[in-house]
């Protein structure tokens, strides 16, 4: 069986990245390296916190807030990782499935 | 009809994921390997309580945080035709290899020793070295 990972982070080298961890941390940073079981390098790296939205939303204590701090350079550890995306051209936007149920 | 099998043939197809936090991520398959480790491009992602939305150019999903995956209803169809083309190939091209072979033996990988060679000998997990291969490869 081919099995080789499909992971192509080589187009995002240098430029800022999110990671998601299972657990629900969040981290953003410069993407400097990564390898084929998805550890990934990232420099100037800040993550997203949640934990102290426990209190604001105590039905989702996952939430991320607008709280974060600075972790510098970090390797994140590829069995953690749950999922990469670039942070060039993420944008949070209106419902837009709304429109598929009124109608 | 294999969950892997379907999700290679869903490449190109929009489709749903959920993972396993709750978040959701609509996409377009770009890729998916082995692992269900699958790529997106043209992203909407979902947060788990449904309220709030973003935008995403791609994404880069691990197949390890994935609960379920929901894909287009006809991609049943194409799979379907791409087994039987499959099959068709195989006819034609490699027909009748190892039919000869009906003892149900060798073709194992045996090298001698005890416990190598693989094989789904009936002898219960201890399929020596002789093989108890797989028995040829007829329809």
């Amino acid at each position: 069986m081919a099995s080789k990972s499909i992971i192509d982070l080589e187009k995002c080298i240098d430029k800022e990245v999110r990671v998601k961890f299972q657990g629900g941390r969040e981290v953003r940073g410069v993407l400097k390296g990564f390898d084929q079981l998805v550890n990934i390098v990232l420099d100037n790296c800040v993550e997203s916190m949640h934990g102290a939205s426990a209190r604001a939303h105590p039905d989702d204590p996952y939430r991320l807030t607008d709280k974060t701090r600075k972790l510098g350079l970090v390797v994140c550890r590829g069995l953690q990782v749950s999922l990469v995306s670039p942070v060039d051209g993420m944008e949070e936007i209106a419902n837009p499935f709304i429109q598929h149920s009124e109608i | 009809m294999l969950p892997l099998s379907l999700l290679t043939t869903a490449k190109g197809q929009p489709m749903l994921i959920e993972l396993k936090n709750g978040d959701t991520y609509n996409g377009r398959l770009v890729s998916a390997d082995t692992w269900m480790n699958v790529n997106l491009e043209e992203v909407i992602c979902t947060s788990r309580d449904g309220d709030r939305f973003w935008k995403l150019k791609e994404c880069y999903i691990r197949g390890n945080s994935i609960k379920y995956l929901r894909i287009p209803d006809e991609i049943i169809d194409l799979v379907q035709e791409e087994e039987i083309s499959a099959k068709d190939a195989k006819k034609g091209g490699k027909g009748g290899r190892g039919r000869v072979n009906t003892s149900g033996r060798g073709r194992g990988r045996g090298k001698g020793g005890k416990g190598k060679g693989r094989g789904r000998g009936d002898s219960g997990g201890k399929a020596g070295g002789r093989g108890g291969g797989r028995g040829g490869r007829g329809a």
